[in-house]
């Protein structure tokens, strides 16, 4: 069809100049719309003598690569020589964007990326101002830009096909992901003084926009939040952050959750195959070892963005917080089902009843309502399972920020302590040498805080490794803090099991001294860990009448630390050892840790985790010897737990705690000086990322057409 | 299809209006039928056709005043008056009358008019005195409307019903369209009313639609006779009945062409020509400080939940300038641009229904309460709207927000009803008052920190210049901006818990910290504070997830108010109230709404004659034959729930919560008791209520019992009719252990009370009766399964023969067998085993 346009063209206004050129070359054919981006690049005019030509331009479909390979032909200062031709090619192509005819306003787009990408690639000193010069000049910039936007707006709102809608937030998205760093791409500006946002939240506020825009959509606003986040007032981040239009929210919600929830369903899907028997467990294994399953790790990577908007709407507004406990009703089922190894553990089973059972359980899952929460909670427990490659470190540390974040605020957690908001929520579970993967078919609905318990005392469990992530640890431990600080406050009493809490925090110090002089090779903060846990038991120490369940669950808090008391010794003497044994030790210490700076650190670090554990030592001295001396009158040689428990509840009144300072104080997250470098590389990946799927856009061209076509 | 439909109504209304005419031919071809229905009808039509000097008048008349109150019926004494000349010609009926009437009729042998025009005049001067009594009111209107077979006398009533308070008719809305749908003359009566009423009233379009809906399910084989009901239905729904906005005085057509006239009325335009498109219309939303998804892109989204907007009829009077004017001068806007009047709320009730289908599929509890929460949430963002829980007491608000995580699933094995609560505003015209903006659940987002970013925000918006702001014209601090008003969320937090009993451990780590001085604390404290938690003794339920309503009702009404309207967004308006409905999907309310009747009847009569006996009718609305809704008594807890709670006998339980047996509290409650129990026994006795275990018996926060679920009245009861509860009430050994025991004075006064009651009862007979005998009129209630014998055997039980001595005798006979029952007990058993009912 556009050729017919072309042929028309030619036959009608031929233009002279370029048919002759045509003409004589002994080449093959070219495109008519090649000749006439040779005429660009050349310095030459093509317009003029045709008052038809623009208007007939953007009907030819344009040749991306084309245009992108002049521009890596022509030098620099060839550029600037083009710049006339390139200004007026690009505000004819704004101009065409209002166009009525579509095909027309694609080719026109289409246009623009191909040298919006073209000129990146150019490697300018600075990537300032010098690309907006060429591309659109200086002068004209700002009215360019601002029609530029308000012509994308206009299809963004207007009456248009889904198809073309979707065609201009990838175009968008070009222009976002143009440089490397996109607090560089001096292009962006524009878009800050000619706001997208409204239209974008209009696209996730509207349900059916939403399913074929939704992902682009809010791609597009983290993108666009990214720029300058650190130095400037980003309009973006300011309107996103008020933003309270609930059916936005909402929509952004859902579309997070889609993306986490595929990336579950393919999990599952995996590792449902993978467990299909043991031969091919087997296949797997040898075949893994040769080929790292690089397909897990896309997979991983492709939530990049996904879990960065999640991060964004959490950290910038409160109000988002509704939509992530926002209750989906599935009306398909969008979660997996729940037990992937059901198959598994009856591999003797006949496969029909497995299968049955399988579709059964999905059609439970289906009809379990779920939510943002539930689904990230999930996709956290997937991701955290192995944590040694960079990339899946980065992503679950992003995890841990969000649910930080979520821990932090009061009214998320006023929600995921409310009795009345039950959640399924599947974790799974790493299969580890010393225990078998628990067949978990009826997790039992329970608040959401249940869920986000389990999920750290998975983690604490199954990352006490060679690579010790320590600053994962730290995160863990600081949600555990805030969700403690938020019951002790609320007075909120959580039927949680928190002995496996006790358990799994006795055996990270047990790890922690066993591998104390490994770990401070590489870790000189080990102390301030210690203490971290340390300053949570205190917490249940002190202010356990406040949130315990139950009146036992105290008492067993203090079996656990007597019957554990020699974790809780050595963590005191390896304290002691630093800071009053000799200063040898303490240089030595220093030597460890190799930085002169963080002595001061380490030696408080240590004072204060000393501090901390004088509670848990008094109660180890109070009881111990009543317990002993309780067996020794028995006769006793071990003692049951019932009856420690029994000699504990008789001698509460003989003990005296020491309130400790500021237990439940926490340092508020905040991104801006710490995380700042994380954000940059996360950002910078994801924009490569974006960049390497929008680059074809001839793609969607096709489909665009076709769509209007069919209109 | 509308065309269709308005072609139907104009059919319908055309037949009406010449129906009158038409009796002389239609009666041939439908005598049997009419027989068969009305036993009389026939021959008291010819008496009718013989008075041929007067048959043209009363048509004359009839089309009259149809005509005049269908427009309006401001005039109305002017047409009495009318009537009153005409009424000479008009023959009434009378039992001897009519007797003789049906024999003539059946042997074909038309009346003598001589005679019936003398004996008429004596009757009809008589009944006209009766109509024209202060004495007269609508209980006796109906039942002349259900019983005389006089389409003068009909007419008649059919227009004396303009001149009764609305509420008045509205009672007897049920039986009034339970005639219009099995009677057809009397459906020719009222019909003008009714179309009158819906007219000016979507409250009452609404009720009435639903009714017909519920009763005309009944309807087999829709003929000429009984499909009235349906198309009147139809006629509604399709919102055919709007207000004639440009109605003039002059336009008023003259009498004396009325059939001409009259179909018009059911065709009047009123669709679409006057309707702004949508996109238009959102340049007229004002839109206050809110950010909104402008609806340019959305088509009508009414009954689409994704959409957000489910609930909005597009109508813009309202919003556009001259709403706002009328607002501000205090005029009322009405409505002219078109949009369906009843379309959303039929869509929110639609929706409520809609959620009890789906969480019938549900196998277990804690599934649907998980759904349940999850459907609601959806359901909210579509609200505020203008929307209302359609009970005709409390209709003026505007439905907020649902707090959906407060819904609870009640018990109950295959259907799934289930309680919501609702917040609403109260405005003072639901139709023209301005439906609030959407508010954010999370509430402290109206805190300073959001001011902070709003003029953060519009000040680097004001200038439009790239270098404005981006490189910080304001400070831009993260830290600054996103602070968490923290304090105010945890004083909120805190706030909203219940206060624990817990000595307050307030010594805050950071207290200490400035104290320098180290604070000791004993381990035995803490461990003692944790434990005299625990034993402390609760007012509420522990929260059951098996039984999810118990925790839920048992909460006090005014600290569930107090907790909702603290953690809602709109809890600081002053006109926010809360109410609570319990939907019902699957399960058949009709009789649930006549019994509701019949206690309100019982009610105002006991009141009337001063007898202290207590019942609580509770509101029903039936929505179809399937499904409605339920008022629920505030403050109430099943005798069932009280005993698997709190393991106690009623008594002991009596006592834990209203005090000592010799204190004031027990004492009213044991009063309250009493007068309540009195007044169930009776209503069980009268009705036959059965199926009278423990979960069907409420207690309220006063003592007093409640009965609810009336599935099983009169002639019908569980397991097949086989009799299990054969005792003329329930009445246990537990309960008289409440009162204090056979021997004590409370239960002398009970068995008093009971006596009392049955005798006003049965000098008010005549209200109740009708009532539950026009409901049997095509009815297919199982509660009417004996056929006639059921209101046969409903009269004997009020006893007419016996003097108040026999009566006592009787009263005493009943407690007696009632205690006694061996049914009631083994009914009790059978409950357990089965149910689970303690």
């Amino acid at each position: 069809m556009n050729q017919e346009v072309g042929s028309d063209m030619k036959r009608t206004h031929g233009h002279a100049v370029l048919l002759r050129k045509s003409s004589s070359s002994k080449m093959a054919l070219k495109e008519k719309i090649v000749q006439i981006y040779e005429a660009f690049f050349q310095g030459e005019d093509p317009s003029v003598g045709n008052p038809n030509f623009w208007d007939e331009l953007f009907l030819l479909k344009p040749n991306i690569p084309y245009i992108e390979g002049e521009f890596d032909k022509v030098s620099g200062e060839g550029l600037m020589m083009l710049k006339d031709n390139l200004n007026t090619l690009f505000y004819k192509a704004v101009e065409s964007v209002k166009e009525d005819n579509t095909i027309k306003v694609v080719n026109a787009i289409n246009t623009m990326s191909a040298l919006v990408r073209g000129i990146f690639r150019k490697n300018f000193g600075d990537f300032g101002f010098d690309i907006i010069n060429i591309l659109i000049g200086f002068d004209a910039a700002e009215t360019v830009m601002q029609e530029l936007v308000e012509n994308l707006n206009q299809i963004l709102n207007g009456e248009h096909p889904t198809a073309l809608k979707q065609h201009v937030l990838k175009f968008i998205m070009v222009l976002a992901t143009a440089s490397d760093n996109i607090s560089q791409n001096t292009l962006l500006e524009y878009l800050m003084i000619n706001s997208l946002f409204e239209s974008i939240v209009q696209i996730l506020g509207n349900v059916n926009l939403r399913l074929m825009l939704g992902t682009d959509a809010v791609q597009v606003l983290t993108l666009l939040v990214q720029y300058r986040k650190y130095e400037s007032a980003n309009p973006y981040i300011v309107k996103l952050s008020i933003l309270d239009d609930e059916l936005a929210l909402t929509g952004y919600a859902q579309v997070v959750l889609g993306a986490l929830s595929d990336f579950n369903r393919e999990y599952l899907c995996r590792s449902t195959e993978a467990q299909a028997g043991w031969f091919s467990t087997l296949a797997n294994m040898v075949g893994n070892m040769f080929v790292p399953d690089e397909k897990q790790v896309s997979a991983v990577r492709a939530n990049d963005l996904v879990l960065l908007a999640l991060y964004e709407a959490i950290h910038l507004n409160r109000n988002f917080i509704t939509a992530l406990t926002h209750t989906h009703t599935p009306s398909t089922p969008t979660t997996p089902p729940s037990s992937p190894t059901v198959p598994v553990s009856n591999p003797l089973n006949d496969p029909a009843p497995a299968l049955q059972k399988l579709n059964q359980a999905l059609l439970e899952q289906s009809s379990h309502p779920t939510n943002l929460l539930v689904t990230f909670l999930e996709y956290s427990s997937i991701v955290m399972q192995d944590t040694k490659d960079e990339t899946r470190h980065s992503n679950a540390k992003l995890c841990l920020v969000i649910l930080t974040c979520i821990a932090e605020d009061q009214y998320a957690n006023s929600l995921m302590h409310d009795v009345n908001i039950n959640f399924r929520v599947t974790l799974h579970r790493m299969p580890m040498r010393h225990r078998k993967v628990k067949v978990e078919k009826d997790t039992p609905s329970r608040p959401l805080v249940c869920a986000l318990l389990d999920l750290v005392v998975e983690f604490t469990m199954s990352h006490m490794m060679k690579s010790f992530p320590l600053e994962l640890y730290n995160r863990c431990l600081g949600i555990t803090q805030r969700v403690l600080c938020y019951q002790k406050k609320c007075r909120v009493r959580l039927q949680y099991p928190w002995k496996e809490l006790w358990t799994a925090l006795i055996n990270l110090l047990k790890y922690l001294l066993s591998n104390e002089s490994n770990l401070l090779k590489k870790h000189n903060n080990i102390f301030h860990l210690s203490s971290k846990i340390v300053n949570i038991f205190n917490l249940f120490i002190t202010y356990g009448d406040t949130f315990l369940p139950n009146p036992n669950s105290y008492d067993e808090l203090y079996y656990e630390i007597i019957r554990m008391h020699q974790v809780f010794d050595n963590l005191y003497s390896m304290a002691l050892r630093y800071t009053t044994n000799d200063g040898e030790s303490k240089e030595s210490a220093a030597r460890l840790t190799n930085h002169l700076v963080n002595i001061k650190l380490v030696l408080h670090h240590v004072q204060s985790l000393t501090n901390h554990l004088v509670n848990i030592k008094a109660i180890i001295n109070h009881f111990s010897p009543k317990v002993d001396s309780w067996a020794a009158a028995n006769q006793l040689s071990s003692l049951t737990e019932e009856q420690v428990l029994d000699v504990v509840r008789a001698n509460y009144d003989s003990l005296t705690l020491k309130l400790q300072d500021s237990l439940d104080q926490y340092e508020r997250y905040s991104e801006k000086p710490r995380e700042n470098a994380f954000f940059t590389n996360l950002v910078r990946s994801v924009v490569m990322d974006v960049r390497k799927s929008v680059s074809n856009l001839s793609q969607s061209h096709h489909q665009v057409l076709q769509s209007v076509a069919e209109m | 299809m509308t065309t269709n439909s308005s072609y139907n109504a104009a059919h319908f209304e055309r037949s009406l209006s010449t129906s009158v005419v038409d009796h002389t031919t239609s009666k041939f071809l439908s005598e049997d039928g009419r027989k068969d229905q009305n036993g009389n009808e026939a021959s008291s039509k010819e008496c009718v056709t013989d008075q041929s000097g007067q048959e043209q008048s009363v048509k004359e008349i009839s089309c009259q005043l149809r005509n005049g109150h269908a427009e309006n019926g401001v005039n109305f004494s002017e047409k009495i008056a009318a009537l009153k000349v005409e009424s000479n010609g008009l023959s009434t009926v009378s039992e001897e009358e009519r007797r003789e009437k049906k024999k003539g009729g059946l042997m074909g042998k038309p009346p003598l008019p001589k005679t019936k025009q003398n004996a008429g005049a004596g009757k009809q001067s008589w009944l006209l005195r009766l109509f024209e009594s202060k004495m007269f009111d609508m209980s006796i209107a109906i039942s002349y409307l259900f019983n005389s077979k006089e389409p003068g006398v009909q007419t008649y009533l059919g227009n004396r019903l303009f001149s009764f308070p609305e509420e008045e008719v509205d009672f007897y809305l049920p039986q009034l369209l339970n005639m219009y749908i099995h009677m057809h003359d009397v459906a020719e009566a009222i019909h003008p009313y009714i179309v009158y009423r819906c007219r000016q009233s979507v409250e009452f379009s609404l009720q009435t639609a639903w009714i017909l809906s519920a009763f005309s399910a009944d309807v087999l084989k829709p003929n000429w006779k009984n499909s009235q009901g349906i198309k009147l239905k139809n006629m509604i729904l399709n919102e055919e009945l709007r207000p004639k906005i440009d109605k003039k005085a002059g336009n008023l057509p003259s009498p004396t062409q009325p059939s001409a006239f009259y179909p018009l009325l059911a065709t009047t335009p009123s669709k679409k020509t006057h309707c702004r498109s949508k996109s238009d219309a959102t340049g007229i939303y004002t839109k206050m400080a809110h950010s909104q998804t402008t609806g340019n892109l959305q088509k009508s989204n009414t009954g689409d939940l994704s959409s957000g907007r489910a609930f909005d009829s597009g109508c813009i009077c309202v919003q556009s300038s001259e709403g706002i004017v009328n607002d501000l001068t205090g005029k009322e806007t009405v409505c002219h641009c078109g949009a369906p009047r009843l379309k959303p709320e039929v869509e929110f009730v639609n929706a409520l229904m809609n959620i009890g289908t789906r969480l019938q599929q549900l196998p277990t509890k804690e599934l649907r309460t998980s759904r349940l929460i999850a459907e609601l949430a959806m359901l909210n963002l579509n609200l505020p709207a203008r929307v209302w829980l359609p009970f005709d007491t409390n209709s003026h608000h505007h439905i907020v927000r649902i707090p959906h995580t407060q819904a609870i699933v009640l018990n109950s094995k295959e259907k799934a009803p289930y309680l919501l609560y609702v917040e609403v505003l109260e405005v003072e015209n639901v139709y023209s008052s301005h439906v609030p903006s959407k508010r954010l659940d999370n509430t402290l987002r109206f805190t300073k920190s959001e001011e902070d970013l709003t003029t953060c925000y519009v000040r680097s918006n004001g200038s439009p210049h790239p270098e404005f702001s981006i490189y910080g014209g304001t400070e831009f601090d993260d830290a600054e901006c996103w602070s968490q008003e923290d304090d105010e969320i945890l004083q909120f937090a805190v706030k909203t818990r219940a206060v624990d009993t817990l000595s307050q451990f307030s010594v805050d780590s950071t207290t200490s910290a400035d104290s320098k001085e180290p604070v000791y604390i004993a381990a035995g404290d803490i461990r003692k504070r944790l434990s005299e938690h625990f034993t402390a003794p609760k007012s509420n339920f522990e929260r059951d997830p098996d039984d999810p309503s118990a925790a839920a009702l048992k909460e006090p009404w005014e600290e569930k108010v107090k907790r909702i309207r603290d953690a809602s967004p709109y809890g600081q308006l002053p006109n926010w109230k809360l109410l609570s409905v319990i939907i019902k999907c699957g399960d058949d309310l009709r009789q649930e709404l006549l019994v509701y009747q019949v206690l309100k009847i019982l009610k105002s009569i006991w009141t009337q004659e001063h007898v202290p006996l207590w019942i609580e009718p509770y509101h029903i609305l039936v929505t179809s034959n399937m499904s409605g809704m339920i008022e629920p008594v505030d403050n109430t807890v099943s005798i069932h729930q009280i005993k698997k709670h709190s393991k106690k006998s009623l008594k002991e339980y009596f006592i834990q919560e209203f005090g000592d047996v010799n204190s004031e509290g027990f004492l009213t409650a044991q009063r309250n008791f009493v007068q309540s129990c009195a007044g169930y026994c009776l209503v069980c006795y009268l009705m036959q209520v059965k199926d009278r275990h423990n979960g069907n018996i409420l207690l309220d926060s006063a003592g007093h019992i409640i009965h609810i679920d009336f599935g099983f009245i009169l002639s019908t009861s569980p397991g097949k009719n086989l009799g299990f509860e054969n005792s003329p009430f329930k009445l246990t050994h537990e309960f008289a252990e409440v009162m204090g025991g056979l021997e004590s004075d409370m239960f002398e006064y009970f068995k008093i009370l009971i006596l009392q009651g049955l005798v006003a009862s049965r000098k008010h007979m005549d209200k109740i009766i009708p009532i539950v005998e026009i409901m049997q009129t095509g009815s297919g209630l199982p509660c009417f399964g004996n056929g006639v014998n059921t209101i046969r055997q409903l009269k004997e039980r009020f006893h007419l023969n016996l003097t108040e001595e026999q009566l006592q005798l009787y009263v005493d006979q009943l407690v007696e067998s009632s205690l006694n029952s061996l049914t009631t007990s083994l009914y009790d058993k059978f409950q357990y085993f089965t149910n689970g009912i303690l």
